[in-house]
């Protein structure tokens, strides 16, 4: 049975009285420890897929299933106490937190909110989460905005597996990052991977990376699946226009291109 | 081989909280006339300040040692007129209430001493050269009516209006998705070509650079690194940094990290 | 403390701490330096102030020690107009983000209430409340936080929009936080500066409020009030206007300080959060 299964997601925006489908009737199936990937230009659906399957918007028609449940019927208390399977890391690691916070409180969140560790046990569990994603505890202490743009990502992924999820919605989660960072935040999430079996939906423009980490692949384009598969198989071969465009544009190191 | 600029122990300092910081420190480096150079560099490298202290854009509040010079001019540079300059962020650097054919016509009215008529025309004309669709509705279209890659189209219009010897980009296309971004590219290698512009290309991403650029200079941590022809850098770097670079690349002829086996898919 | 230091550098911040320190020590040693009533008579009537030393302001018509009656006055023009601040804001605030962050039909209803608060002229508001249930201390706490909260609430409501939209409220959502902890855990404090930087002003007009309706003799009539001892002095304009100088004096220099003072706040957090 699949970890999250997709069927028939649609979501429209209105934009000057004309109706736009920034998803048009998209399905898919993620199984558990699996990557896929979604790709494509900007404007292509995939971020609006991210948080639709989060259910932080709301579709207008489709059918979410994760972990066997309708995951589009659990309300309010029912839907938070689900969230802890389901996780989130965001594009811009410092955007994604309040900006007051420490590292401390941003990991604190997830362990109280679903009663995961008592309040005296939870400052050994978040040296212990640090750790975990490659950084020292001492880190805890500090406010996010005084640690580096690879710490935060860091701490983004730890706040991300404290509650044990199944699957991990990855934004665009090392584009905004160094490449010499980028490596290291790639390794610790395939690690991740190997030893809890977590399911990433990785969503990102960079088909580079795409095909080192993903094991399937969607190419979106204007909403829709223009072609899927395996991600090396798809991004060695494309057969769909914009497989090709994105392709075709993507830079190398020994220009080869025209 | 002469050089547009020269710069000779450049050391910028900028003050941060009563603490001064190094942004760059003791640069030497010559922009060749009418060479297509990349500096590229992670994030705190100095290759922003860099383009900026060329620009002469600095903060105010910063402190510039060191020389600057402009042996391919003769005499020091106009901003707007002798260097165009185009920003990551088009939305930051195009005014959003000024239509953008006036946009465009003031820097050519302003610089070039153009009539209003001449300076619309020259506009229209600049729309149709970063190719515009339908540059007529667009002199009179605000920038929020364009695309991210509209904008950033427009933004270089701007920037070469006044008909400048340097062009300089910094992280012009990082904001854009990978197909306007190579359009992009495409765009700024053309007009460079087609005006015989001088070109300074910013950017973190070394495979982009090494797509544009005849010489790519490595700067990391104020410092310039490594400095060369692209194919010597990029087949055979001198620094253990550069190849370190090189080897983070994950193009797509990378091998995967991901070990297949044990998952069945 | 590099922010109480910028603080200090700006002259007018200095000048409204002095001033604002000034007056809490006058209203804190008011029951130590003058420790009976207020309101008691202490010597013969309308006595012009500099003539005797033990009543250096002299008294007023009915020959109290005018000089007591301002240090107790402070007491309650401070009070009220810091505690009518507080309550503006703090409501301001709490339906604000509650509007904001909610959307849709809790939204506009509390939207329209705000604007028909916002349609009554606030003195009148205040007026009409303390003519009603009469007059006491906390009824015109009560009745100025009525008028003021508005302003508040709307600037809090314009901030929380933008902030709603914001990533980390995302985040907050995608962890399974209670709507009402993201409302007031994670956006209301980012909401705050820009409301905080309105306090000012308000307690400004707090205290200003209050001396109009004690002038209209509608305070509190077992308190001394400046507005109350202008009222008294009134009567008396032409023999004696120092009764009705000295704590206008005392209430024009009150208003600047708190002013001066906010001022001061706004400023040097503005310089911070430019910095960063």
């Amino acid at each position: 049975m699949s970890l999250l299964a997709v069927s028939n997601l649609t979501k429209r925006y209105r934009r000057g009285g004309k109706s736009i489908a920034a998803v048009d009737d998209v399905s898919f199936h993620i199984d558990p420890g699996e990557t896929l990937a979604l790709a494509g230009p900007s404007g292509s659906g995939k971020s609006t897929i991210a948080r639709l399957v989060l259910r932080l918007v709301e579709p207008d028609a489709g059918r979410i299933e994760f972990e066997g449940d309708d995951f589009l019927a659990l309300r309010a208390a029912a839907l938070r106490a689900r969230r802890a399977r389901l996780q989130m890391v965001f594009q811009d690691p410092l955007a994604a937190f309040n900006p007051r916070a420490t590292v401390a409180r941003v990991l604190d969140d997830p362990l109280r909110i679903h009663g995961i560790a008592s309040r005296s046990e939870r400052p050994r569990r978040i040296a212990a989460l640090l750790e975990r994603v490659g950084l020292a505890a001492e880190l805890a202490s500090r406010a996010i905005h005084e640690i580096s743009g690879g710490q935060r990502q860091r701490v983004a992924i730890a706040r991300a597996v404290a509650t044990k999820p199944t699957l991990i919605v990855l934004d665009e989660a090392v584009s905004a990052l160094d490449v010499s960072v980028r490596g290291q935040i790639l390794e610790l999430l395939l690690d991740l991977q190997r030893q809890e079996r977590i399911a990433y939906l990785f969503i990102s423009h960079d088909l580079g990376v795409v095909r080192a980490v993903a094991h399937r692949v969607i190419l979106l384009d204007a909403g829709q699946i223009a072609e899927s598969g395996d991600a090396r198989a798809v991004i060695d071969a494309p057969r769909s226009a914009i497989g090709k465009a994105l392709v075709a544009a993507a830079p190398r190191l020994h220009g080869t291109r025209r | 081989m002469t050089a547009l600029t020269s710069i000779r122990d450049l050391t910028v300092t900028y003050r941060r909280d009563g603490t001064a910081v190094a942004a760059l420190k003791n640069i030497g480096l010559d922009v060749v006339t009418g060479e297509r150079l990349a500096v590229i560099g992670e994030s705190g490298s100095g290759k922003s300040t860099l383009a900026l202290a060329i620009a002469g854009l600095l903060p105010a509040a910063s402190r510039i040692d060191g020389r600057i010079e402009w042996p391919g001019l003769g005499r020091a540079p106009l901003g707007g007129r002798d260097i165009g300059f185009v920003f990551q962020d088009p939305s930051a650097s195009l005014d959003p209430v000024m239509p953008i054919g006036k946009q465009i016509a003031e820097v050519a009215r302003t610089h070039l001493g153009l009539t209003w008529p001449q300076a619309y025309a020259k506009a229209k004309n600049l729309l149709e050269r970063v190719r515009l669709p339908d540059p007529d509705s667009a002199l009179l279209a605000f920038p929020h009516q364009l695309s991210g890659g509209q904008k950033q189209r427009v933004a270089i219009a701007a920037a070469i209006a006044a008909g400048p010897k340097l062009l300089i980009a910094d992280e012009a296309t990082s904001a854009l998705d990978t197909i306007v971004q190579a359009e992009i590219v495409a765009l700024i290698r053309r007009l460079v070509a087609e005006d015989g512009m001088t070109l300074l290309f910013i950017s973190h991403d070394i495979a982009l650079a090494a797509e544009l650029a005849e010489r790519i200079a490595v700067f990391r941590h104020g410092q310039l690194v490594e400095l060369g022809a692209t194919a010597r850098i990029v087949d055979a770097p001198a620094q253990p940094y550069t190849r370190a670079l090189l080897d983070a690349h994950i193009g797509l002829d990378a091998e995967p990290l991901l070990n297949r086996s044990g998952l069945a898919t | 403390m590099s922010r109480f230091r910028r603080f200090l550098r700006t002259p007018e911040a200095v000048a409204g701490a002095i001033i604002l320190a000034a007056l809490i020590a006058m209203a804190l040693s008011a029951s130590l330096l003058f420790p009976g009533d207020p309101q008691a008579i202490a010597g013969p009537a309308l006595l012009p102030p500099f003539q005797d030393w033990s009543l250096p302001l002299g008294t007023d018509r009915l020959g109290r020690d005018v000089l007591a009656e301002l240090f107790h006055g402070a007491r309650t023009s401070l009070a009220v107009g810091l505690a009518a601040a507080a309550a503006a804001l703090a409501v301001g605030s709490v339906v604000g983000t509650l509007a904001g962050f909610a959307g849709g039909f809790i939204d506009e209803v509390l939207m329209r209430i705000t604007d028909a608060f916002q349609t009554v002229p606030s003195f009148l508001l205040a007026l009409a409340f303390v003519s009603v249930v009469g007059p006491s201390l906390g009824i015109v706490v009560i009745a100025i936080a009525l008028g003021t909260w508005t302003g508040p609430a709307r600037v809090a409501r314009a901030e929380v929009l933008s902030i709603r939209e914001r990533d980390y409220v995302a985040s907050a959502r995608a962890i399974g936080m209670h709507p009402l902890a993201i409302a007031f855990r994670e956006v209301l404090p980012n909401a705050l500066p820009p409301v905080l930087a309105m306090s000012s002003v308000i307690v400004a007009a707090a205290i200003l409020t209050e001396a109009a309706l004690s002038f209209l003799g509608l305070g509190d009539p077992n308190r001394v009030t400046w507005g109350g001892m202008i009222a008294e002095g009134r009567t008396v304009l032409r023999t004696a206007p120092f009764l009705s100088i000295v704590p206008g004096i005392a209430l024009v220099l009150t208003v600047l300080g708190v002013y001066l003072a906010g001022e001061g706040i706004v400023e040097t957090t503005a310089v911070r959060r430019g910095l960063q």
